[in-house]
């Protein structure tokens, strides 16, 4: 599905990002890199798949959208260095050419040698271009001018219809203040966002995004 | 063999000397103790069951060398488990008092979450001779280091309240521990501690022996105490019929009917089914008669423990005049002045109503007294119910729970973190219970490579560390950080996070749920244990507030699960109902709702034993299909996504399910294709288990049991009330769980688990089964009423519900937002 706003185009991909045509940039939020390694380390069992699942569709992203760079607004990595990042690092390699930058959220605590090792560019505490400001967190926006899109919240939305019927979705959020991105991996959880008059919602629902 | 101990002569001087004389089962259960029995006492409450067990040992004790050496660690040789916290104090107090009029040196330790840190490690250095405990804090015992030595010395465990723990994973835990504590003993040669229970009545009273001692080598036996309690049961019936509502469950219309029932009594026990329920009745009570202020108290499990002791105190003291109380106070030494005892709303069950009246006339000779005080028009239909089932002794039979997965990854883990296990060792310990005699090797295997390597799939499971094998062939747990955050979360019950409630000048309330403050802004008001509070703040984990002045507030909802109708009552009550139209019954509360009978029968029928009435009405909210089976909410649930899956094969269509113990109700935003042609075939028993099973598949009912596996067997961490999640970074949902093995591990034991509960406990399949037979049989009669009925209104308003639908996603999607839109436009 492709919007506007602030006068740029903006795509949202069903697979949980957004693609800026203007500037050659993808964009997502909360990647959570190393989070199902971390449970496994703690000994609550999480299969590594689901981590490596993430970072195919990552691909398939790529693949698709062919960017020139990769926006990542926050909450990259869950925790510290663990195998699940090591996955990561040679998946990097292989997309060597890619521009990838890292505003931290307040899960990044990775050493600066460690983004240096892995080839992110780090900006704290937000990432500006256009009309955007990019922030882990939108209400810590200074940026006044600026419209901000963050991540941190996981926002879902519950669809209602006729004779009680319900359905919940990840979704992407553009208030009349600033917009939220869903959680991009699947190992996350959602937090229900309420919509205001002038707010638009975009469920992802499997397959396809919808406007709500 | 009793007559010629010494011990007995001791004991029957002593009780002689206090003028009493020991009931007749009770010399037959220390008879057969002496002669190295086990068994289950069956005894009301008030017959001095305790001393039926608690005197064995003692009696044993005088002239009988010691078969191990006592040191300060081995003293322990009474193992006393009891389901409450609140009871151990009381049942404490009763072996003391007794001890010391026997002079006998015997030191008696209470040990739960309520005991503290430097009593505990009292106990660690030396162990007093009688231990109280909860299953739990048995568990945590065994969780503990160098924690086999302390049982060389025992020689019996008592399970108090079998019947309660019984049809629970508590009672599993039960299982798992006394298995290892005689399984220790056997492998250091030492005879094994006999095991004993103590249990109400209960349909299945042999199985409940079977399933505390399942060795079928073992000399075991149920010592009855064949005393008959009477008990009276009364209806307080309204003024006239449209006083009572023809839904809600919270009946406080009628408070003022309550108030002569507690002028004439000495002490009133008020029963409600739920926390919130007690806390609104509370504030209801003293609005109608502020005269009881100071003689009115609340009780339920969120009040802080120091409250509630404080309010057991005056019970026994005879300084209350009533107490409005939860399950909380449903077990347990007796509180002589009660006199009197009111249930407020269906108990759903005849055992529980009975056990309720049992806390009424508590003296072996008196009788009980108990007024059922109905909620809702069509409760005085289940008291008339209830008072012949209970008039027929047809109590619930108490289901054990077997393989319970969840429960034995814990307690394997639990045993890696104290002394460490051997693999097969353990395993024949296990497959000797009655909950895991059925366990296949693979099952266990697969639970040992969950906690020792994540999962069956190597590799993708890299890094996992949780239990590992030791130099000296045990496995155990290393990491101190798992180990304790493993020892916080030991325990079979379940509950949202809770934070305690603190006064901001000290002093606490007791604990709400999270989810109901995260609600609430600084400066609102709640009711907790009684109190108008104002929030002040929320703190690390306690919840700061000050007294209010304030008249009203909003009292918390603590998410207690609903109780289902038990069976039984299900079909007292079918039969009731056939009655409802005659005039000749013998039941008031029968004729009192007459004319809602004839309102039912007028707007649309009033199905007969041999018949299953269904509803079809359609509104603007949509079209409604009602049924009523009678046979309690769970069977329900079940049913109704069975109807909903076999009518969803027949078109694409989506459905929101409702139930109640009477029926359930399919909604829809189209119309359901649902006639005389196809009633039989939807409601019959033919392919039942496949179809089950895929109605299952495709509802919620499976993941919401996962919850409760997911913290059991340590996927979910949960925290502690009052105390911070050890780790923010491992803060997940059992739901995610659900999703991600059900993805990518499909063959999840836990996963499967969550599946059979839904398919064995819930359902009950042979019950199911039965029913759709029983409804084969009978009249299908499809009724169009133009509005909701006495019988549909109930199930309407319910907000639980369920979805199935057969319909593609995107299409329901795209309707849904369609629907919306237009809505916006009329706006």
């Amino acid at each position: 599905m492709e919007i506007n706003c602030k006068g740029e185009r903006i795509i949202l991909d069903e697979e949980r990002a957004i693609f800026l045509p203007e500037h050659d940039l993808l964009v997502l939020s909360d990647l959570h890199l190393g989070k199902s390694a971390h449970f496994r380390r703690a000994g609550v069992p999480v299969p590594a798949t689901v981590g490596l699942n993430d970072l195919a569709r990552l691909s398939g992203l790529l693949a698709r959208h062919k960017p020139e760079a990769l926006l990542i607004t926050g909450d990259m990595f869950h925790h510290s260095l663990n195998s699940d990042i090591d996955h990561f690092s040679s998946w990097r390699r292989t997309y060597n050419e890619l521009r990838l930058i890292l505003v931290k959220g307040n899960h990044d605590l990775l050493t600066e040698a460690d983004y240096e090792a892995m080839n992110i560019e780090v900006h704290s505490p937000s990432f500006c271009l256009g009309p955007f400001c990019f922030i882990h967190d939108a209400p810590k926006c200074t940026e006044e001018e600026l419209y901000p899109i963050s991540g941190h919240i996981h926002p879902g939305i519950t669809l209602q219809g006729r004779a009680k019927q319900k359905l919940r979705f990840p979704c992407y959020y553009f208030g009349t203040d600033f917009a939220v991105l869903p959680a991009f991996s699947l190992f996350t959880g959602l937090s229900s966002i309420r919509q205001h008059t002038g707010d638009r919602a975009y469920a992802i629902t499997p397959g396809k995004v919808v406007a709500v | 063999m009793l007559n010629t101990h010494p011990g007995y002569k001791k004991i029957k001087s002593w009780l002689r000397s206090a003028k009493r004389k020991p009931f007749p089962f009770q010399e037959e259960a220390w008879d057969k103790y002496l002669q190295g029995f086990n068994g289950l006492v069956n005894a009301p409450t008030g017959f001095g069951k305790t001393f039926s067990l608690f005197l064995a040992p003692l009696i044993e004790s005088f002239g009988n060398e010691q078969p191990v050496k006592p040191s300060s660690k081995n003293r322990l040789k009474l193992i006393w488990i009891t389901p409450l916290r609140a009871l151990a104090k009381d049942i404490g107090r009763a072996m003391i008092e007794s001890l010391l009029e026997l002079e006998m040196d015997w030191e008696v330790g209470i040990r739960n979450g309520d005991t503290t840190s430097s009593e505990k490690a009292r106990q660690k250095r030396s162990m007093p001779e009688i231990l109280i405990i909860t299953p739990e804090s048995m568990h945590l015992l065994l969780a503990q280091k160098g924690s086999s030595e302390i049982f060389e010395g025992l020689q019996c465990i008592v399970a108090d309240e079998w019947h309660e723990l019984l049809g629970s994973k508590r009672g599993v835990l039960v299982e798992l521990a006394i298995s290892r504590i005689n399984g220790m003993k056997r492998k250091a040669m030492l005879p094994e501690a006999r095991v004993w229970g103590i249990s109400a009545t209960i349909g299945n009273i042999e199985q409940a022996l079977e399933v505390l001692v399942p060795d079928v080598n073992k000399p075991k036996t149920i010592v009855r105490a064949e005393l008959e309690k009477k008990i009276e049961i009364h209806s307080i019936l309204p003024d006239n019929l449209e006083t009572l509502p023809w839904a809600g469950h919270l009946g406080l219309k009628m408070a003022e009917k309550l108030i002569p029932i507690i002028n004439k009594s000495r002490t009133t026990l008020i029963f409600t089914n739920t926390r919130g329920q007690a806390e609104m009745w509370y504030q209801r009570m003293l609005q109608v008669d502020p005269d009881l202020a100071g003689l009115l108290a609340i009780h339920h499990g969120s009040i802080d423990n120091e409250l509630r002791g404080w309010i057991e105190d005056a019970l026994h003291s005879g300084a209350l005049k009533a107490v409005i109380c939860t399950s909380s106070l449903d077990l347990g030494v007796d509180f002589k002045p009660v006199d009197t005892v009111v249930q407020v709303g269906s108990p759903k069950g005849v055992a529980r109503f009975l056990q309720r009246a049992g806390r009424s006339g508590h003296s072996p000779f008196e009788t009980s007294v108990i007024y059922f005080m109905p909620t809702h028009a069509l409760e005085l239909v289940e008291a008339a119910a209830i008072k012949e089932a209970a008039k027929n002794q047809d109590i619930e039979p108490r289901e054990p729970v077997i393989l319970a997965f969840d429960t034995l990854t814990q307690y394997l883990v639990t045993l890696a973190v104290g002394d460490g296990f051997i693999d097969r060792e353990t395993f024949e310990e296990v497959r000797s219970t009655h909950a895991f005699r059925d366990i296949l090797p693979e099952e266990w295997r697969w639970i040992m490579q969950f906690i020792t390597s994540g999962g069956e799939t190597l590799g993708a499971y890299d890094e996992f560390k949780k239990v590992i094998l030791d130099t000296d062939g045990r496995w155990k747990v290393t990491s101190r950080l798992t180990a304790m955050r493993h020892r916080l979360h030991i325990g079979t019950i379940v509950s949202d996070v809770m934070l305690k409630v603190k006064f901001i000048s000290g002093g606490y309330i007791g604990m709400v749920e999270e989810n109901f403050i995260a609600k609430l802004n600084a400066g609102d008001h709640f009711t907790l244990a009684g109190r108008i509070l104002e929030l002040v703040q929320v703190k690390d984990m306690t919840v700061l507030v000050r007294k209010s002045k304030k008249k009203k507030a909003i009292s918390p909802s603590w998410n207690g699960g609903r109780l289902p109708l038990s069976s039984n009552l299900g079909s007292v009550l079918r039969k009731k109902y056939n009655e409802a139209l005659d005039e000749n019954h013998p039941d008031p509360e029968l004729r009192f709702v007459y004319p809602l009978f004839l309102r039912q029968q007028r707007t649309s029928h009033v199905p007969k034993n041999d018949e299953l009435l269904v509803e079809m009405i359609s509104n603007k909210e949509g079209f409604h299909l009602f049924a009523y089976p009678f046979e309690g909410r769970l069977v329900h649930e079940v049913l109704a996504a069975l109807v909903a899956f076999r009518l969803s094969r027949l078109l694409p269509i989506s459905f929101s399910i409702a139930m109640n113990d009477y029926g359930f109700e399919l909604l829809s935003d189209q119309e359901i294709p649902f006639d005389e042609g196809i009633a039989y075939d939807v409601f019959s028993p033919k392919n039942l288990s496949e179809d089950i099973t895929q109605s299952i598949n495709s509802t919620e009912m499976a993941r919401r049991k996962f919850r409760d596996i997911a913290c059991i067997s340590g996927l979910v961490f949960q925290g502690y009330p009052g105390k911070h999640v050890a780790n923010k970074h491992l803060q997940s949902s059992a739901g995610l769980f659900f999703n991600v093995f059900s993805d990518y591990d499909k063959h999840n034991l836990l996963l499967r688990q969550a599946y059979d509960e839904v398919f064995y406990d819930q359902l009950e399949e042979p019950r199911l089964a039965a029913a759709l037979h029983r409804i084969q049989n009978s009249r299908i009669i499809i009724t169009e009423p133009q509005s909701f009925t006495p019988l549909s209104f109930p199930i309407k308003v319910d907000s639980l519900r369920e979805n199935m639908s057969s319909e593609e996603l995107e299409q329901r999607v795209t309707r849904m937002t369609a629907e919306a839109q237009k809505e916006d436009q009329w706006r």
